[in-house]
């Protein structure tokens, strides 16, 4: 008698046999039906090679993890004022998918108030954070254009509050990010802005190949900082926080508190020049030290062109490290923390420069994949320009995304599943299934999103910690989260124009049990002992320190 | 390419007649005046009063060259050297006129009876005759290093004489090891890397003991980013030629780059060995020195490169190293120091220059 096995099964004997297998099965749900519409022109306006956002969130509180993509919008040839990216047509809204207990998605955008994002605006990115501590999780929409601050009602609806909450910005911003830099428990927002832009001071550039042009055309600007007041409003600190001192190429941010002082921290991935570290001065105010640091440039001292980051410790040494993608003939940049405020460019040592030298990341993430107690790393990938391959016979436009797994710090090429090049833009991380393996969501410029459903077939264990403020902000954003000895600072934010999952995701190896340790922003350190592993497990911090 | 020294050399008249002598003064004066056509007239006159004059063929010719009217310019001057085969000027004049109108060769007679070796060389190039104009060339960029129409003619003549030997190469041996070679350095040029590594592939396998194939086509992989077939290439090419610096640089360059900090140390220290102090090497191996947690070196090997490169992208990353350095030691100061040298050289670059 025969009996048909499992992928799984299939995987794990593979593995057996020391055979490699894709981690991740490439897969499209049922009903997640987007597609990205960038509206590409020949007049070659950077918004369109840009785009791409996609947040993985559980909108409705089910456990079920659900998915918003960020569209863009129409562009004419050329594109007449007042400008009008046609949001309002239902192919260029956002999209919110409801995840379905099987593993579907439900398309409930028109119904939740999601529909229309405002002509007047060509979408970027997400940032996903429970502003409000109302226990439901709201989204903020970043554009080419206005930013739009959804408030989640808890009934499956939102409310655009952006007016009220005075958190429109302007210009071009690109990623964004709730953390609370004062720890007040309010979650404030940071959000990048790319340059001084706009489709009446394009240029076209590249001579006979008409390219898009590289950031080096257009001035810089500074990203905007807002305070949450609390009340549902919030205040542009930008300039007495010092943030709006620096201007930059901003791209990418993350958050983390590298130097373990209690107080969340900035990085900004700045396009082609120095990259930026805004240490949080406690007294709302922050100094960037970039450069002294080390975390601003190159170990030759060169500028890189950072899009993408993340923020988290991949060496498993206690503290967070700095990850950066960027364009061809650079190398994804890691900047590994040596304390004391010190980091050190690692990207040769690790491996990067064999595995990345030749690619141009945008979204990225560390996250466990296999388990084994080592964050890997995951990266959408693409060039910036579609007629790459015309100028440079060595570039390719489309590639596939890269999937490296950390064997003790250095890392190794592995199959992502993925076997068809694409323009990887966004990626979102997060245990989609809930199944103990981290999974993927990607968006692709012009194109629909691949899911990446883990399916690795390791043997591991694992722990997913969900934290829930009481005194610190309810999401628990910024706690730094101790398991079996591995590091994670708590954030949805990171990667590239993207939210992920805010649960905390360990693989364990072969451990059964683990010690938890939670570090709130509070201060409050809170230990949980021989906490089972294969878990979803929610942490509440206690109303009363147990220890500062 | 005429000599303005030559243009206004003062044509003196020989013993002629007075009709003739009074013509020739009277061209020059129109000449001065800048009246180039009444100057012609005149010198015209002073040829028909006297056609054994060789000066007014001279003058004559001349006009016409400043006219730029080098075809009329071409059948006095002629008749002056005719007349006076020593006539000052004379040959410069005809080999400039014949040059303008593409007769290159015989342009190249007169510039070699008046001793121009860079009239000369330029002619040999436009003669297609580019092994013999180098040497000249040569000869005549030593004696004015800053003349941009000799070095593009020395560059030139190179090439020509590169192409024509690789033409000969190709047609008459294009099977050969070379051949090969030399069509993978074309697609290389190109950055056709699939085309260029098959040719190289092919030069190897039809001489697998050639000189610098390996090395060139680890240059391809290495341009390509593919470090650990680059790392193969040269280090075969390092194990070929022993006493190739080029080599062992190379490689210690493709194994920094996989972050095999040890053994681009070993590498890159054979090739200083080799050849000593040259800055890019010095840079590297401060910079494997440094990946492998050993500063003070790195602080050795940095200084020498200060020590040789001034104001250059390499000295500037040498101060940004030094300065990483020196802050980790606490030297804050220092540190300071090395970073305002850094910043003073520095430019930050956009990303123009990475399609």
């Amino acid at each position: 008698m025969t009996r048909s096995i499992t992928r799984r099964e299939l995987l794990q004997r593979l593995a057996a046999l020391g055979i490699t297998a894709p981690i991740f099965d490439v897969n499209h749900p049922q009903g997640l039906d987007f597609t990205h519409l960038n509206s590409p022109t020949p007049k070659k306006y950077l918004i369109e090679t840009m785009g791409g956002g996609v947040a993985l969130f559980d909108y409705n509180n089910d456990g079920l993890l659900d998915i918003f993509l960020v569209n863009s919008g129409h562009l004419s040839n050329p594109q007449p004022l007042p400008e009008d990216f046609d949001r309002h047509e239902a192919r260029y809204w956002n999209r919110l998918y409801r995840q379905n207990p099987d593993g579907s998605f439900t398309d409930v955008t028109q119904q939740a108030g999601l529909a229309n994002a405002g002509d007047g605006n060509y979408g970027m990115g997400v940032a996903i954070g429970d502003y409000d501590n109302d226990g439901f999780q709201d989204i903020y929409v970043t554009s080419y254009g206005r930013n739009v601050l959804y408030h989640n009602n808890g009934d499956g609806t939102f409310t655009d509050v952006t007016a009220k909450a005075g958190v429109a910005a302007g210009g071009w911003s690109c990623s964004a990010g709730f953390f609370d830099f004062d720890n007040d428990g309010h979650l404030d927002l940071f959000v990048t802005r790319y340059m001084v832009w706009d489709t009446q001071h394009s240029k076209v550039c590249g001579g006979e190949w008409d390219t898009y042009c590289p950031p080096g055309e257009f001035p810089a600007i500074s990203s905007i900082l807002y305070h949450n007041r609390g009340d549902g409003t919030f205040e542009d600190v930008s300039v007495p926080s010092g943030i709006a001192a620096q201007k930059g190429k901003g791209l990418g941010v993350s958050f983390a508190d590298y130097d373990g002082d209690g107080f969340t921290d900035i990085f900004v991935a700045n396009d082609g020049m120095r990259q930026f570290l805004y240490h949080n001065n406690h007294n709302g105010t922050f100094s960037e030290v970039g450069l002294e640091s080390g975390a601003a440039l190159t170990a030759d001292g060169k500028p890189i062109s950072g899009m993408g980051t993340v923020f988290q410790d991949y060496d498993n040494d206690g503290r967070p490290d700095i990850l950066v993608t960027v364009l061809p003939r650079e190398i994804y940049a890691l900047f590994h923390n040596d304390g004391d405020g010190l980091f050190s460019y690692r990207s040769l040592q690790t491996g990067l420069g064999e595995l990345t030298a030749a690619s141009a990341g945008w979204g990225v993430g560390l996250e466990d994949f296999d388990n084994d107690g080592w964050k890997d790393m995951f990266v959408a990938q693409a060039h910036v320009l579609d007629n790459v391959e015309e100028i440079d016979h060595m570039l390719h436009y489309k590639q596939i995304p890269l999937l490296a797994l950390n064997r003790d710090g250095r890392f190794v090429r592995a199959d992502c599943g993925v076997t068809q090049a694409v323009a990887g833009r966004g990626a979102a991380f997060g245990d989609i299934n809930n199944d103990g393996r981290m999974d993927v969501v990607m968006t692709v410029l012009g194109g629909q999103p691949m899911v990446l459903l883990n399916d690795d077939g390791a043997p591991n264990r694992w722990l997913s910690v969900a934290l829930r403020g009481t005194r610190s902000n309810r999401d628990g954003l910024g706690a730094r989260v101790r398991v079996n000895g591995q590091i994670r600072f708590c954030t949805s934010s990171g990667s590239y124009l993207s939210a992920n999952d805010k649960r905390l995701h360990f693989g364990l190896g072969q451990a059964d049990t683990a010690k938890v340790e939670v570090l709130w922003p509070s201060g409050t350190l809170q230990t949980l002992e021989n906490v089972r592993a294969g878990q979803f497990l929610t942490v509440t911090e206690p109303e009363k320190p147990e220890k500062s | 390419m005429l000599p303005a020294a030559l243009l206004l050399l003062s044509l003196a008249p020989q013993t002629a007649s007075s009709a003739a002598a009074q013509h020739v003064h009277a061209g020059i004066e129109a000449d001065q005046q800048g009246h180039i056509d009444q100057a012609i007239a005149e010198f015209k006159e002073a040829t028909e009063e006297d056609p054994k004059l060789a000066s007014a063929f001279l003058d004559l010719g001349q006009a016409y060259v400043e006219k730029h009217d080098y075809a009329s310019a071409i059948p006095p001057l002629k008749r002056a050297l005719e007349l006076d085969p020593s006539i000052r000027g004379g040959h410069e004049l005809l080999g400039y006129s014949l040059l303008a109108q593409g007769y290159a060769d015989e342009a190249a007679s007169h510039f070699e009876k008046a001793h121009d070796t860079a009239a000369l060389g330029i002619s040999l190039v436009e003669a297609g005759r580019p092994a013999d104009a180098i040497p000249y060339l040569k000869e005549a960029v030593s004696k004015n290093p800053d003349d941009p129409d000799l070095l593009y003619y020395l560059g030139r003549a190179a090439g020509l004489l590169s192409r024509q030997a690789f033409d000969a190469l190709e047609s008459r041996f294009p099977d050969s090891a070379r051949a090969h070679q030399m069509m993978a350095q074309n697609y290389a040029v190109l950055r056709d890397e699939p085309n260029a590594e098959k040719e190289y592939k092919a030069a190897l396998q039809a001489k697998p003991d050639i000189l610098d194939v390996h090395m060139e086509l680890g240059q391809v992989y290495a341009r390509a980013q593919q470090w650990d077939k680059a790392e193969g290439e040269f280090r075969i090419e390092a194990q070929m030629q022993p006493g190739n610096a080029e080599a062992f640089y190379r490689l210690g360059d493709a194994l920094l780059q996989q972050g095999k900090v040890k053994d681009a140390r070993v590498a890159l220290e054979r090739s200083d060995k080799l050849r000593p102090n040259m800055p890019q090497t010095l840079y590297n191996l401060g910079k494997a020195a440094s990946l492998d947690n050993d500063p003070a070196s790195a602080e050795k090997y940095w200084l020498r490169v200060l020590a040789v490169e001034k104001g250059t992208p390499l000295a500037a990353q040498s101060h940004f190293g030094l300065a990483t350095i020196y802050r980790r030691e606490g030297k804050q100061a220092e540190a300071a120091r090395q970073m305002q040298e850094y910043e003073k050289l520095q430019i930050e670059r956009p990303s123009e220059a990475n399609p």
